[in-house]
């Protein structure tokens, strides 16, 4: 699974520890989601489509 | 509600003390069985050694992550922390079947004494536990 977070997180101007502080993780978390290394949790995805205002399926892209 | 938040996070700061005492009370041990025993120097008691201090200089770290994360107003523990020590619990235990097995095989084939073999095993799940943790935290956890 991709995702889109360090795009958006850049065209939102928000740093990882921000992003990290209004969807209630740790910074970490943010680095791993954004390396492809940890697939969040279905509330973490909610919790970060309502931040970046957008549908999950449009922030985590699914491969076949 | 305000109260539960406040006995959660207590909870949080106590876990982090205890992780700090007890790795002091591990290192004075440590030091008081070093100045006592009049060590040899031998292989069998430099891999002690250094094996006791692996793990206790780990869970300083794990210490100093939590204190860290607490005073960037981050939550202690999350989703990810709390998935990466599921995955290297579940995995260290299953590695260390084997190192009890072969401890057992050991133990048949040489005069070890047991005392010496349960410090091996037990020291050896707590090696093998931190370096499940390194490896999980360098796959990464993708839960796919």
């Amino acid at each position: 699974m991709n995702n889109r977070i360090k795009e958006l997180r850049a065209r939102f101007n928000l740093s990882q520890l921000e992003l990290a502080q209004q969807v209630g993780v740790r910074r970490e978390t943010i680095v791993f989601l954004e390396k492809g290394k940890y697939n969040p949790s279905l509330k973490l995805a909610y919790d970060i489509s309502r931040v970046f205002n957008q549908p999950i399926e449009e922030i985590f892209l699914f491969e076949n | 509600m305000l109260e539960i938040n406040n006995h959660f996070k207590r909870r949080k700061h106590e876990k982090t003390i205890i992780i700090f005492i007890v790795a002091a009370l591990v290192l004075i041990s440590l030091i008081v069985w070093a100045v006592n025993a009049q060590l040899s120097g031998n292989i069998q008691e430099i891999l002690m050694v250094a094996g006791v201090l692996i793990v206790v200089g780990f869970a300083i770290f794990r210490g100093w992550v939590r204190v860290r994360s607490s005073q960037r107003k981050e939550p202690v523990e999350d989703e990810l922390s709390k998935g990466v020590m599921t995955k290297a619990s579940s995995l260290s235990y299953y590695i260390s079947i084997y190192l009890w097995l072969f401890l057992m095989y050991i133990s048949d084939k040489t005069k070890m004494e047991k005392d010496t073999l349960i410090g091996a095993g037990i020291l050896g799940m707590a090696i093998i536990f931190f370096l499940s943790w390194i490896g999980i935290k360098l796959i990464g956890l993708k839960n796919e």
